[in-house]
């Protein structure tokens, strides 16, 4: 499968999502006005490379900032990688990376770790 | 004495005593883009002393914005979208203690009442049941035709820390005039 990529700007995130390592990842900020729209070929692009069995799949998450309809696109992800865990026999990690200090983000993190259930580890950096 | 000549009738005179008598350091009407949003983000972000409260306000200010870009029942058509897109005001001002974020846009009369008890109930919740109702109405299902995560009065309580200000006039029988009023602490 091709890797997927889309080059960020101020208010739509970098995405990397190497299929070869099953390192997706994405960062930067998101406040696109139409969320929907921008989320959909990530999603699909997610929904066809989970259709494989047995991946490996380590999601690092490196977002400042986004708003509260990109918040209802990231839970679709997480969801779609529990299901992956559950049902797929999938190994999943999610690695949150937050700046020291935002607690913020810390939280958004946390909340997302008590809604589904796959591993969460949460790195501050400087 | 006064001299006139071709005056407008926007005063700004009324307009520069209003902003200053509030503080008010940002006013945007029109079109609440994400180009426009970027550029607040420059101005509100540049606060290396307290980077979480430049966050949150930049934060409460992209939810308003939204909000009226998505919902405003007066709209504009945008030739870079395609599209008619909801149009109103945010100004952003401060007090001694406070940051203060406005937006009015204006919606229809028989959405009052929703935006009425919605505002109230959030105003209702601590900080743990505001956290708890965003979460539960973020699983929710995707409204029809509602490009937002209905979560963003939510976010404002939260971020902001105080309860929702909220006033709405009627314009006339299909029309009011909603003002939203956030305010953070310092």
């Amino acid at each position: 499968m091709e890797n997927f990529t889309i080059k960020g700007s101020t208010y739509i995130p970098t995405v990397n999502f190497d299929a070869a390592t099953g390192i997706l990842e994405m960062s930067g900020e998101s406040y696109h006005e139409y969320t929907i729209e921008f989320f959909q070929p990530i999603l699909e692009w997610l929904r066809k490379y989970l259709e494989e069995p047995n991946r490996n799949i380590t999601f690092n998450f490196k977002m400042t900032y986004f708003n509260t309809s990109s918040s209802r696109r990231f839970l679709e992800i997480f969801d779609m990688l529990e299901d992956y865990k559950k049902h797929k026999n999938g190994t999943v990690l999610v690695r949150w990376h937050y700046k020291e200090g935002d607690v913020d983000m810390l939280e958004s993190g946390e909340e997302y770790a008590e809604d589904v259930d796959i591993p969460f580890e949460f790195i501050p950096y400087s | 004495m006064q001299i006139t000549q071709n005056a407008p009738r926007f005063s700004m005179h009324k307009f520069y005593s209003d902003v200053r008598d509030n503080s008010v350091s940002l006013a945007f009407q029109g079109i609440m883009s994400q180009e426009v949003l970027s550029l607040i983000a420059l101005a509100l972000r540049r606060r290396p002393d307290n980077e979480v409260l430049a966050k949150r306000l930049f934060g409460i200010v992209v939810e308003l914005a939204q909000n009226i870009y998505h919902y405003s029942h007066s709209k504009s058509y945008s030739e870079k979208d395609k599209r008619d897109i909801g149009v109103g005001v945010i100004t952003i001002g401060e007090t001694a203690n406070h940051y203060v974020v406005n937006s009015g846009n204006i919606i229809k009369a028989h959405e009052a009442d929703h935006i009425t008890k919605r505002c109230d109930f959030i105003n209702t919740l601590d900080k743990e049941g505001l956290k708890e109702f965003q979460k539960q109405v973020r699983k929710e299902p995707q409204r029809p035709d509602r490009p937002g995560a209905n979560i963003g009065l939510i976010e404002l309580a939260r971020r902001s820390s105080n309860t929702l200000g909220y006033n709405i006039n009627a314009i006339d029988a299909e029309t009011s005039f909603l003002t939203l009023s956030i305010k953070i602490d310092k």
